[in-house]
């Protein structure tokens, strides 16, 4: 069958950096492509030079059999390429119908035809079965259907070629169906839709062929009949799921954390806690394993002392926490290394030496008078003796810390985080957007800290990540505990099931 | 309380009103498309005295008018390069136009007439009643015809702005740029573009505002002739909900508390003028305090938009 677009040795550099490298990759009218990578494989990076965004460094982009060259999204919107991005791009000041219209080049006219528009828009919902109500507000519609929108507005602009970038991610269970029917409908209609997920589950329910990119490259592409779950995630990743590197302890110490019962907004089902009852002890590492959205953020904020909960009760290293501010916690030497560490774990216009005393400029090693005094030459030479020994790479300890490529950051943090020998860490996503090289020192320096008899909180929507590190695995889902399994050969196919809530 | 004195407050009113139109105006273009302007105060004053200038020279108060607009537009762009293009503050950009505007223009006065000077006085714009031929003491008459010309370009323009924004598909892609610019830009809409041609109108709005100050209201040009109205009309903008009626009544509302005090002044005495002074202030600051905590305005406003980077 002839392919719809193609796209041939396509390659974009960022400096040095190949986010994308001698990529090929083909779409035929009429299916659902899946682009399967993991974050980083360089998935936004090629969907970005096909909208427009980026301009590729080598290769050509065929659509229709013809050569295209796409200099900006509204030159994307022209040639038929449509894309619903993970984070929508609606007004949320305007009404469903003004956001479906906006920007519109079709028309002519200075002035809003509602009648004429509003039956085009009407046909195409009814076409496709995407449901909305124009005269709403965008805020007053749900998750699901500002995305039907997004959808419906692509369509207008004429889109035969779909991408929907994570589509699923903030959707319940039944608007996913909902979505999936009306991708159906799009491909029964000959449109191509290219569909950018890593929930396994759902790329084998709808995909027809499916192309694995991995660390900026194509690894493969294969049809949806001729593969399993297993091979892809193999291909996805490089390699056979291999056991894991480290030695998993089954008898760890006395608890240093335990909640009983823990009530956080619990009528949430995306973020917050109902009932949870878990423990962490001394020398062992639990892994929170679920779907991103299920209650994490908000264990990670009630056991670092930034939440309080609604109900049950919190003990750390044996007495009852009555009051919940992150100082008491951190007094208490609990360390967070927090999943956003942009927003939360750093502050990117301070320096990289300063980023690390952070947590102690009150003690008598960096000041004198608590704080009012500040020993400058301490403070440097204890930097420059973390970044030998964290490896953390950067043009000097002066040097801004938003400077600093993701992996560094990191480090900066766990210098700071680790050093002084924390009783609990609470680490979220603690590898999120690493390459291969900084993921495993980031999980070296975990395990050095739970040998120093540090209890460890590991939460993670990287599954591996969790198999790898984990002595016990606790999945969560929809803010409860759904199971608890040891870590030490885990039952993968019993945490999956638990993972999608059965 | 006569008949005559209410005609005479109504009819101040809806002069009072006309330069803070213009200048809430401007505002209302330049937030709808994510620019916070609180420099109009300055772009007003530099439009005040080139409309004075321009009118003294050409003896037509129209050219005035004209050249005020483009003197704030020239001003202006100082604000829109260091906003759109280099994603400068822009509240600190406002506030140096306020500050550098009002200088320029009391130097240029200096240096035309000299220092110590006698007052220079120009002819002010005809009212249309004038014009016509026409004169009558009917209040209604008086309301419709004793007006200059600039005043029906104030409802014309603010009629216009509400049928823009609500009907128009491109004064659609406008106030998404305002909103949403990202999101705009996705969509094939010219962000940088729009910007800089609320800029313009910004900029031409207010140096109109300014320039009726001095070629309709008053016959001279005195430093600090626009009294805070630059700043009122901001309050008219968020009083008025961003839209161009609202932000109408709002100046009505405004205009009308300026006239009043005015009346009020020469018709008491034993309280200290100065008081009476204060009611549009006291009004604006009544005015957003009641309505400040219900904020509606774009939610892109005051944010610098950067083009998609790594």
């Amino acid at each position: 069958m002839d392919a719809f677009l193609r796209m041939e040795h396509v390659s974009k550099r960022f400096g040095d950096f190949y986010a994308n490298r001698d990529i090929n990759f083909s779409v035929r009218r009429g299916e659902v492509h899946t682009l399967l990578g993991e974050n980083g494989a360089g998935k936004s990076t090629l969907m970005n030079v096909l909208i427009g965004l980026y301009q590729p460094t080598e290769g050509t982009i065929y659509l229709d059999g013809k050569k295209v060259r796409i200099d900006s999204p509204a030159q994307a919107v022209k040639l038929g390429i449509g894309m619903v991005h993970q984070h929508f791009m609606l007004v949320e000041a305007m009404t469903v119908f003004e956001n479906i219209i906006l920007g519109d080049r079709n028309t002519r006219g200075i002035f809003i035809d509602r009648e004429a528009r509003t039956k085009e828009i009407q046909a195409l919902s009814a076409r496709y079965g995407l449901e909305v109500e124009l005269d709403k507000p965008i805020t007053e519609i749900s998750v699901g259907a500002q995305q039907r929108v997004e959808i419906l507005k692509a369509l207008y602009r004429g889109a035969e070629l779909l991408i929907l970038d994570e589509p699923s991610a903030a959707l319940t269970d039944l608007e996913v169906e909902g979505l999936f029917d009306i991708m159906r409908k799009l491909t029964g209609e000959g449109k191509s839709i290219i569909f950018i997920s890593h929930k396994m589950r759902e790329v084998l329910r709808i995909s027809d062929r499916i192309t694995i990119l991995r660390a900026g490259r194509t690894v493969c592409t294969v049809d949806r009949t001729e593969t399993n779950g297993e091979e892809l995630a193999n291909l996805m990743i490089g390699r056979e799921l291999a056991p894991s590197h480290y030695e998993k302890i089954t008898e760890p110490g006395e608890p240093v954390v335990s909640l009983e019962k823990v009530d956080y907004h619990k009528e949430s089902k995306h973020n917050g806690l109902c009932g949870v009852s878990l423990s962490v002890g001394r020398r062992e590492i639990v892994g929170i394993a679920g779907v991103d959205g299920n209650g994490q953020s908000q264990l990670a904020q009630v056991v670092t002392g930034v939440l309080t909960p609604d109900a049950g009760e919190v003990d750390l290293k044996g007495s009852r926490v009555a009051q919940f501010t992150p100082n008491g916690f951190i007094l208490e030497s609990v360390s967070h290394i927090p999943e956003d560490r942009n927003k939360m774990g750093l502050i990117g216009d301070m320096s990289v030496k300063e980023n690390i005393v952070l947590k102690s400029t009150d003690t008598p090693q960096f000041s004198s008078a608590r704080g009012f005094h500040l020993k400058k030459r301490a403070i440097r030479d204890y930097a420059e003796q973390m970044r030998e020994k964290y490896d953390i790479r950067c043009t000097s300890v002066e040097q801004e810390a938003r400077n600093l490529s993701g992996g560094n950051q990191q480090k900066v943090i766990l210098a700071r985080e680790l050093e002084g020998q924390p009783d609990l860490l609470v680490a979220v996503h603690p590898t999120r957007g690493l390459d291969i090289g900084a993921t495993r020192f980031v999980h070296d320096t975990m395990i050095d800290a739970r040998e120093k008899g540090c209890g460890v909180l590991l939460i993670s929507a990287d599954f591996d990540e969790i198999l790898e590190v984990s002595d016990r695995i606790v999945v969560m889902f929809e803010g409860q505990v759904m199971g608890v399994f040891s870590g030490k050969e885990p039952p993968i196919q019993e945490i999956s099931l638990a993972m999608a809530g059965k | 309380m006569s008949w005559d004195f209410i005609s005479n407050l109504l009819l101040a009113s809806v002069r009072m009103a006309t330069p803070l139109i213009f200048l809430s105006l401007a505002e209302l273009y330049s937030q709808r498309a994510g620019l916070v302007h609180i420099g109009l105060e300055g772009l007003a004053a530099i439009g005040s005295l080139v409309g004075f200038l321009v009118s003294l020279i050409t003896g037509s108060p129209m050219l005035g008018v004209l050249a005020g607009a483009l003197a704030g537009i020239l001003v202006n762009m100082i604000f829109a390069y260091a906003t759109i293009s280099l994603c400068a503050e822009q509240i600190v950009y406002g506030m140096a136009i306020n500050i550098f505007a009002p200088a320029l223009a009391a130097f240029i006065y200096r240096v035309y007439f000299g220092a110590g000077s006698t007052l220079v006085q120009v002819t002010l714009m005809n009212n249309l009643s004038t014009t016509l031929g026409i004169t009558s003491d009917n209040f209604l008459l008086k309301l419709l015809l004793d007006q200059t010309p600039m005043v029906y370009l104030a409802y014309a323009l603010v009629i216009f702005t509400a049928i823009y924004f609500n009907k128009t598909k491109s004064g659609l892609n406008y106030k998404a740029v305002g909103e949403y610019p990202k999101a705009a830009a996705t969509l094939g809409i010219n962000v940088i573009g729009v910007k800089y041609i609320a800029c313009i109108i910004c900029g031409a709005l207010a140096g109109m505002g300014g320039a009726f100050l001095t070629t309709c209201y008053s016959n001279t040009y005195v430093d600090g002739n626009v009294a805070g109205r630059g700043f009122i009309a901001l309050a008219a903008v968020i009083f008025g909900r961003w839209s161009g009626g609202g932000v109408l009544l709002a100046c009505l509302f405004f205009g009308f508390c300026d006239a009043l005090q005015i009346r009020l002044q020469v018709g008491s005495f034993g309280v200290p003028y100065q008081f009476f002074q204060m009611i549009p202030y006291i009004a604006t600051v009544v005015v957003l305090a009641l309505i400040g905590m219900k904020k509606a305005g774009p939610k892109g406003a005051g944010k610098p938009y950067l083009r998609e980077d790594r």
